[in-house]
């Protein structure tokens, strides 16, 4: 079968098995070893085993437990919440300022995580709650969380930057170096939203709703301690990487014993609140890992299949004018991660597309940093898109699939619009790393 | 006579799922100690250990697939549900009943495939290829059995909706969902 | 069409340097053949995961594979004498007579053979080498140093008295710039190139940890078996073009690896003395019964070694 009709064929299953409600990982895992089954035989069932074994056995992923535990134990434990109703007692007079401290916490997040999953999946559970239950807007909160979580990409560490370095033999340190000017960009253009948008629709951002309103003094004194501490933790966890002591990966796991001895200080230990945590953890691993099992799946079946070849055709002779071409690309990279998921975006994009930016007389490191940006807008675009799973999972029961959705538009334009300003202005991007390693 | 047995059969499954999703979250403080564990033993002691990387990498695996029936018995798993709740109950059967056969058909090939990986693994001896070099059988033979829970889990799920569609009456009353916190 | 429709898959990412080798492979067994072989190649996370090549052979899932032995140390063990023991020959002549005259060959064979796959011709590739963030003065300064290496050469960096430590390759980076580790092998020189290390560690040691290395090609016995006699004959005649293809252009690869590292910083511990070369030696060689004691093909590969 030709691999155009093939895809469309795949494309048409995720549509449909989407539309009937079903899980997303064992519906891509299942339509990809059902239609496997019908064009190449049984032979296909051989790539479950590696595809397990590989994603199972991916120390990058296990991040993604690690810093979930971490922040359910924060949340469960109050001290998670003290840290926003602190922020609260300081700057709550500011409409919208707790969905700001949430861009600040989920910032800090992304300075400790290099993948998109763990970033989105700790926000949620540490910022979440606190915004809902002050009654903020559920579309502006969840948007706040989608678009921060989604930093954990582009803020250094960052795995796929580290891939993308790596497979089209460019430097890492200028690659980190160079997504810093767009990642404050994105961050100020976050924050200049969520005034804007609460100044316009006060109703957004209550004021004064949540608890710091009936605090006596003395519970005022230890909320402001506690949330202080809790700020220290995540400069501890931060501290554990730069310092060389753990890994990013790792470092997950320094940030739960903090946690859990945070909690046994704070008299806040409770076994059953331990235990909630270490089950709501599993569910999510399990619900993340599922997808992530299925997805891989899919799009080993769909690369076994020479997915790879029809980019590549796609690629050849545009006959366009160099900036149309640099468009085109970022386009095929949107449309790919309907379908495939980041790693996979960066391993089959960045050794096709780079060698022909460089012959257009552009910087690799400047379009690697383009490529973050589509990963990052791509992974949030329905209807298929991890960030969107990732943030159904972490979110409350009576948030729908359609409320995502809606709660991403304005965000993904502000991210749109940090894209296009990188694409027009490459002095952005290039300046810090120019100005630093020459 | 056949309700009862119906019942019982669902009873049990979902007691069965539940003890064993309920049991791997207990791996997870154990996960976070192991790697935590692996940071002390390199920066402190200058000792790294040779088994944490490894091991902690087999209890997320555990955790990760083995979680996977209680998930969908707590219709945890993500969704796309936008056509999805706009449908009547019976539609919303009938969806589950389609997207349910699908889940059992990749169930079912995952444990083929693994069984053959698994009598593979102990024919040969096979094992991670660290310096611990730890046996893996017991990884295949655990995606049989997440494998055989979901399946189970999906079979029990599946009984209930068409019950509803032939009686109209449900298999089981079940109280209002409640979270792991009892809020 | 094809008579044979076959999937190659690789251990590089499309686009390396290596990669394209593999590519040319491809294409020749399909040129040679006249076209009754089509071989759609594979590159590194295309479809199959660079540690899964080899399983993914053996089941059929792929036609051919060329892996990095040490990432299946556990499902085949005799991968890890095949690529080059810590303390072995670099020198191309002696492996060439150690595979084809002194009995490798056979013995890899029915190794191969005894999982269902057909070992063909061996490719020498550039030996592996460590990149430390602090000069090695002598062999002492290894003692008490975070080293990230793999299985065999964890083994061999602990015997110098250093700390083997566990990393996933795209923490290598981050790790050596913070300082979780102090150093790091790569899996050759421009592996190292490529992995933009020198940026964080600047020191290479001038001893490689094993000679050269030899990474297999091999292909699952029942799409072999399916070939007629002067198909085999082909794909195995394509098969050695393209191990000498390999060999002449790792070398040039290397030193263009080495020549772009050193416009970075990188710099050359200093030479060792005879005495730090002897302990390296017997750093590696130690390590020869180890492996013969755990499995029955590792021994009679270990038992030719040590009769050269
Ligand atoms: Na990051
Ligand atoms: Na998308």
């Amino acid at each position: 079968m030709e691999i155009e009709v093939l895809t469309g064929i795949l494309l048409l299953c995720i549509l449909v098995s989407f539309a009937l409600g079903a899980p997303v990982g064992l519906a891509l895992g299942g339509i990809a070893m059902a239609v496997g089954y019908s064009t190449w035989g049984e032979g296909i069932f051989n790539i479950v085993p590696s595809t397990f074994e590989s994603t199972l056995f991916s120390f990058v992923l296990l991040a993604i437990p690690l810093y979930i535990y971490m922040g359910q134990l924060l949340t469960r434990s109050g001290i998670g919440d003290a840290m926003f109703n602190a922020s609260q007692l300081i700057i709550g007079r500011v409409r919208g300022s707790l969905a700001i401290s949430v861009v600040g916490v989920c910032s800090m997040i992304g300075a400790m995580v290099g993948i998109i999953g763990a970033g989105i999946m700790t926000s949620g559970s540490i910022a979440l709650k606190p915004m809902l239950q002050r009654g903020y807007d559920k579309r502006l909160a969840l948007g706040v969380i989608m678009a921060g979580g989604g930093l954990g990409i582009l803020i250094p560490p960052s795995v796929p930057m580290i891939m993308f370095a790596a497979t089209t033999q460019n430097s890492v340190g200028r690659m980190f170096m160079a997504a810093l000017v767009p990642a404050v960009v994105t961050i100020f253009m976050l924050v200049a939203y969520i005034v804007v948008s609460c100044k316009l629709n006060p109703e957004r951002a209550p004021l004064g709703t949540g608890q710091e309103a009936t605090m006596t003094q003395k519970e005022k004194m230890r909320t402001l301690r506690d949330g202080l501490f809790s700020v220290l933790l995540i400069f501890a966890v931060l501290g554990s990487i730069i310092s060389g002591m753990a890994t990013p990966t790792e470092s997950g796991a320094i940030g739960v014993v903090g946690a859990v001895l945070l909690a046994f200080f704070f008299k806040r230990f409770r076994f059953g609140m331990f235990r909630a945590a270490g089950m709501e953890t599993a569910m999510l691993v399990s619900v993340a890992m599922w997808i992530i099992m299925g997805a891989t799946l899919f799009s080993n079946f769909h690369l076994l299949m020479g997915v790879q070849d029809m980019v590549a055709g796609f690629t050849e002779d545009l006959g366009l004018p160099p900036l149309g071409v640099i468009i085109v690309l970022q386009l095929i990279m949107l449309l790919l991660g309907f379908i495939i998921d980041e790693f996979i975006i960066v391993l089959m994009c960045a050794p096709l597309f780079t060698p022909i930016v460089v012959e257009l007389g552009y910087d690799p490191i400047w379009f690697g940093i383009l490529m973050i940006l589509n990963i990052e807008i791509a992974v949030q675009t329905p209807p298929y898109g991890f960030a969107l799973f990732y943030l159904k999972g972490i979110a409350p029961p009576g948030v729908t699939m359609l409320d995502i959705y809606k709660s991403v538009t304005p965000f993904v334009l502000i991210k749109l619009s940090v894209l296009i300003l990188c694409m027009l202005f490459p002095e952005a991007v290039m300046w810090l790393p120019n100005k630093v390693m020459g | 006579m056949i309700t009862a047995t119906l019942k019982a059969y669902c009873a049990s499954v979902n007691h069965v799922v539940a003890f064993i999703g309920q049991s791997v979250s207990y791996v997870m403080p154990m996960l976070a100690f192991v790697v935590a564990f692996e940071v002390f033993a390199r920066y402190f002691l200058n000792k790294p250990t040779v088994w944490a990387y490894d091991l902690s990498l087999f209890m997320a695996g555990y955790i990760a697939a083995l979680g996977g029936a209680y998930a969908q018995q707590k219709k945890a798993h993500i969704n796309v549900d936008i056509l999805y709740i706009a449908v009547s109950a019976n539609s919303k059967r009938v969806f589950n009943l389609l997207s349910s056969s699908l889940a059992i058909f990749f169930m079912v090939v995952v444990i083929l495939i693994c069984t053959e990986k698994f009598n593979e693994a102990v024919e040969f001896n096979y094992r991670r290829f660290s310096e611990w070099s730890p046996p893996m059988h017991h990884f295949w033979m655990m995606l049989i059995v997440a494998a055989s829970l979901m399946i189970l889990q999906f079979s029990s799920d599946m009984l209930e909706d068409l019950y509803h569609l032939i009686t109209g009456r449900n298999l089981i009353e079940r109280a209002e969902e409640t979270d792991a916190d009892g809020n | 069409a094809a008579e044979h429709n076959w999937r190659f898959a690789n251990l590089y990412t499309r686009g390396t340097a290596f990669g394209e080798v593999y590519g040319n492979l491809a294409k020749n067994i399909e040129e040679m053949s006249g076209g009754r072989i089509k071989v759609k190649m594979m590159y590194a996370g295309e479809g199959v995961d660079t540690r899964g090549i080899l399983g993914a052979v053996k089941s059929g899932l792929i036609t051919m594979g060329a892996t990095f032995q040490p990432m299946n140390a556990g499902e085949m063990p005799a991968g890890i004498v095949e690529v080059g023991l810590p303390g072995g020959t670099a020198d191309v002549g002696k492996l060439s007579v150690l595979f084809h005259e002194k009995g490798f060959d056979k013995v890899l064979s029915d190794a191969y053979g005894s999982q269902g796959l057909v070992w063909l011709d061996p490719y020498i590739q550039p030996p592996v080498y460590l990149l430390t963030k602090k000069p090695i003065n002598s062999v002492e300064d290894f003692k008490g140093l975070k080293l990230r290496a793999p299985g065999a050469y964890g083994k061999f960096v602990r015997n110098l008295g250093a700390s083997p430590v566990s990393l996933t390759w795209s923490e290598i980076y981050t790790g050596l710039a913070t300082g979780v580790i102090d150093g790091s092998i790569g899996s050759n020189l421009i592996d190292h190139r490529d992995g933009n290390h020198v940026e964080v560690a600047k020191y290479m040691y001038r001893l490689p940890l094993a000679g050269a290395q030899v990474l297999p090609v091999f292909v699952n016995q029942k799409a072999w078996n399916k070939l007629p006699k002067d198909l085999k004959a082909i794909v195995k005649a394509a098969t050695a073009v393209h191990a000498r293809e390999q060999m002449t252009k790792s070398r040039l690869w290397e030193s263009e690896a080495i020549a772009d590292m050193e416009s970075k910083g990188m710099k050359w511990s200093p030479v060792p003395s005879d005495a730090d070369k002897a302990v390296w030696s017997k750093a590696g060689e130690s390590l020869w019964d180890e492996y013969a004691s755990q499995d029955k093909y590792s021994k009679q590969l270990i038992e030719i070694l040590k009769k050269q």
